[in-house]
């Protein structure tokens, strides 16, 4: 019977509501200890991954939120039996039961922002042309045009950088002081200047979104995104140590070689 | 694809698969079949969206390589 | 179908476009052909190139911006890279390989270049 988890919740109490599971199977929790597992029975490991199965995925860990502090699974995790099921909570106990302390009552929030970085480079690149004239000296050779070119673009880069940082930093600077945990991300393609999730305590959540909307409107060049409140997807974390894992990693690393092409099916 | 979607309905989507598929609990161990690892991490969205019969078929066998559905 | 969050914002489109740029973390096509074992190999090789490559332009540029290069030297390397990035070019078009072809992605390390 393998059971597919959506994720760990802070109560022993079973779920009281009858919620909808992947393909209409019935959720249901597991207790151990004061925690809970929840669960539905999936006899054959998902196939066919459709968007569908994530978006009930989501629906499942989003009806949770609403009457438990819940440590939201990564989408596709089964566990053969309830016997495995009950041994893996005991090895991960410690660390749910810490994640769900440090969890409770706080909510994820994203945060994007797109910015002009078409006219940031021509700005930089205009400032940088009026710092430094053209020096029409003698001559110049192949190899000094072309390390002078290469310059040129780092130094472009390296403000381009700069000036992101900058303006992050700004922005952070509301955010973050209702956040009691954050991720930023900066840069992630040229456009997208900040990808950022902030852990939100529940009660400071109205202050959190003005901030936003202050900073949005202090920025009238850039585009915003603010989503949630999601479960603490970008917050669980995990210390245990298991050898089981560590070798998935090695092997984790040698498919994704293989998948890359860069190794032939045996291994050569 | 997605002809009924609108925009915003995908910006809410990659949302979402942005934080259920690369976020969240990660457990591993003997007992756990978690292939969410190698085959969603490491795939391009828009293959994850069509299904696995249509990715069989592209790679002309079932269930080869980071693609294996138990271990 | 979702219960609980909302995702605001007053231009959809250009999110979608974002994200999805940076969620492709290989390229979106699937071998199917698994036997390419010269190709991949191929690829090795020039990725490690490339970085090596990457490596000694940054060095350089480092030298250039502290001012430590003569007007002699900064010729000669410069001369010496720009024949490295030519070379480059000339084996990924003779092999069929794009630039984005050459870029490990280490898992959990993220991309090597």
């Amino acid at each position: 019977m393998k059971l597919y988890l959506y994720g760990i919740v802070d109560s022993s109490d079973r779920i009281k509501e009858a919620i909808d599971g992947l393909r209409g199977s019935r959720v249901y929790s597991i207790p151990y200890c004061d925690i809970g597992v929840v669960v539905s029975e999936i006899d054959q490991v998902t196939q066919g991954v459709t968007q569908g199965c994530v978006l009930e995925h989501e629906a499942v860990v989003e009806k949770l939120m609403a009457d438990f502090t819940v440590l939201p699974m990564r989408f596709r995790t089964l566990v053969d039996g309830r016997d495995n099921l009950l041994a893996m909570m005991q090895s991960y106990y410690r660390d749910f039961k810490g994640n769900l302390e440090r969890l409770r009552n706080k909510s994820e929030f994203g945060v994007k922002v797109i910015w002009p970085a078409d006219k940031v480079k021509e700005n930089i690149v205009n400032r940088l042309r009026s710092d430094q004239p053209e020096t029409s000296g003698p001559r110049r050779s192949a190899g000094t045009r072309f390390m002078k070119e290469k310059f040129e673009r780092y130094r472009i880069d390296e403000e381009f950088q700069t000036r992101a940082d900058q303006f992050i930093k700004a922005m952070d600077i509301f955010l973050g002081k209702f956040a009691v945990e954050k991720r930023l991300e900066k840069l992630k393609t040229e456009k997208l200047l900040l990808d950022a999730a902030y852990l939100v305590e529940k009660s400071q959540a109205c202050d959190f979104r003005e901030a936003f909307w202050h900073i949005k409107s202090a920025h009238p060049g850039f585009k915003f995104l603010l989503s949630g409140p999601w479960p603490a997807y970008n917050f669980v974390g995990l210390s245990k140590h298991d050898p089981a894992r560590d070798a998935e990693q090695a092997n984790l690393f040698a498919e994704v070689a293989r998948s890359q092409d860069l190794v032939g099916a045996d291994g050569v | 694809m997605g002809s009924v979607m609108t925009k915003s309905a995908d910006v809410t989507l990659l949302e979402v698969l942005d934080r259920v598929l690369d976020k969240g609990v990660v457990i591993s161990g003997d007992m756990v079949i978690s292939v969410a690892d190698v085959d969603l991490i490491y795939l391009g969205l828009k293959v994850l969206l069509s299904s696995v019969e249509t990715m069989e078929q592209l790679r002309g066998s079932p269930f080869a390589g980071p693609m294996q559905e138990a271990r | 179908m979702i219960a609980h969050a909302i995702v605001e914002t007053d231009s959809p489109d250009e999110f979608a476009e974002q994200i999805e740029k940076s969620q492709d973390a290989l390229p979106a096509k699937i071998d199917a052909n698994p036997e390419n074992v010269e190709k991949g190999l191929a690829k090795l090789v020039l990725t490690l190139i490339e970085l090596i490559r990457q490596l000694l332009e940054k060095q350089a540029i480092r030298r250039v911006e502290a001012g430590s290069l003569s007007e002699e030297e900064v010729e000669r390397v410069g001369e010496t890279l720009m024949k490295l990035e030519n070379k480059m070019a000339q084996l990924k078009e003779l092999l069929g390989l794009k630039d984005e072809d050459l870029n490990l992605n280490l898992g959990p390390l993220g991309d090597l270049m």
